[in-house]
């Protein structure tokens, strides 16, 4: 660690630099877009399908529920509705990056918003708030390294087809995995472990009511605005609450800065 | 009734106008907007509370939308190696990797 390191990181290519940034989403989407892959094939998806939807869609949960809703014959205006809701989280995606990528050109935008999820959103998020240095087209191009993993794991996906046999939950897991790290590493004060926490309550509530992904939606609106108004309450009757006070963190990351000192 | 490839174009083309409005819209609304404080303040709060929903929807949420704790017992001891290799290690790879591998070798044995 230190500055050694940091002078040869800035030595290496500048792809190599994106790889290394987005390389555990690009692991992890080797498995899940191989299972993927078997799955769009098992619902009737050839090869140039299964391209042109991975490009497109570029999101497992939307790919896997196209796969599984094609397998029970549903009706294509309900697929595309139930995707509507799915892919609803985005928004919020878009709307807590957009400090980052203000005045970008409309080509740009356009280009960033085609390829953003989840999972590249993670990675360029937590980028944004601890690397003052990461510009927009770096995360562009985190967005691109990321979908080429994905889009070569489906086709191989779609060509072996129906030949071997994954466990699909497990394969997942890797992606929950990659949320539980994002979360780890954002627990700074106690606040944010209470709405956290908070969060999950609300999203299994708001699930299980609304019985689709439109609860991830309706939760997370809920519990971020519910942190922001604790927030701005507690900072105006105690700014030394020890609620907002940061926590003392093991590993002792020195990148990781204060997100109040740029807003 | 078996799909044919133009419906599955059609298909994906649909797909692709409902996931890209929302991925564009707020970015767009944003690009050329001064965006007000109070806003930027409340999404700081979205990526923790959006990540705890797709944690909870992946241990805890069966596929017909109902909370259960039914054969999910290898992903849940799994999630919290993972959170202790994360608060720990501080390392994306490593957590997931190791969280793979975990849940890999619990499926094995419970």
């Amino acid at each position: 660690m230190g500055k050694a390191e940091a002078k040869s990181r800035a030595k290496l290519p500048y792809w190599r630099r994106i790889l290394d940034a987005s390389l555990p989403v690009d692991l992890s989407y080797i498995p899940i877009g191989l299972a993927c892959g078997i799955l769009l094939h098992a619902s009737g998806f050839n090869v140039w399908t299964t391209l042109m939807v991975s490009i497109m869609v570029f999101s497992g949960g939307a790919q896997f529920l196209i796969a599984s809703l094609l397998a029970t014959n549903a009706p294509m205006l309900s697929v595309i509705l139930m995707m509507f809701f799915l892919e609803l989280r985005y928004a919020l995606l878009g709307s807590s990056l957009s400090k980052y990528l203000h005045g970008e050109s409309l080509g740009f935008t356009a280009l960033f918003a085609a390829s953003m999820n989840d999972e590249n959103y993670a990675l360029n998020y937590l980028k944004f708030s601890t690397d003052k240095k990461f510009t927009p087209h770096e995360a562009l191009h985190v967005e691109h390294m990321t979908l080429v993993f994905w889009t070569i794991s489906n086709i191989i996906g779609s060509l072996i087809g129906s030949a071997i046999n994954i466990d699909l939950t497990i394969v997942h897991f890797a992606l929950t995995a990659l949320f539980l790290y994002m979360i780890v590493v954002q627990l700074k004060n106690g606040l944010i472990i209470v709405i956290c926490i908070l969060s999950g309550f609300l999203a299994a509530f708001f699930m299980v009511i609304t019985k689709s992904t439109l609860g991830l939606v309706l939760s997370t609106l809920t519990a971020s605005f519910i942190g922001f108004m604790v927030e701005a309450t507690i900072r105006k009757f105690d700014t030394k609450s020890r609620w907002l006070k940061p926590m003392k963190n093991p590993a002792g990351s020195p990148e990781d800065t204060d997100e109040d000192t740029d807003d | 009734m078996e799909w044919n490839t133009t419906q599955h174009v059609w298909l994906i083309l649909g797909c692709f106008c409902v996931a890209f409005a929302p991925r564009l819209i707020p970015l767009m609304f944003f690009r050329t907007r001064k965006i007000p404080n109070w806003f930027n303040e409340w999404m700081r709060y979205v990526p923790i509370s959006l990540f705890t929903a797709l944690v909870v929807k992946d241990l805890f949420i069966s596929p017909e939308y109902t909370v259960t704790f039914v054969n999910r017992a290898p992903e849940m001891i799994a999630a919290v190696i993972v959170i202790g290799i994360a608060y720990w290690t501080r390392s994306m790879a490593i957590s997931v990797v190791l969280g793979l591998l975990a849940v890999f070798l619990l499926a094995m044995v419970v």
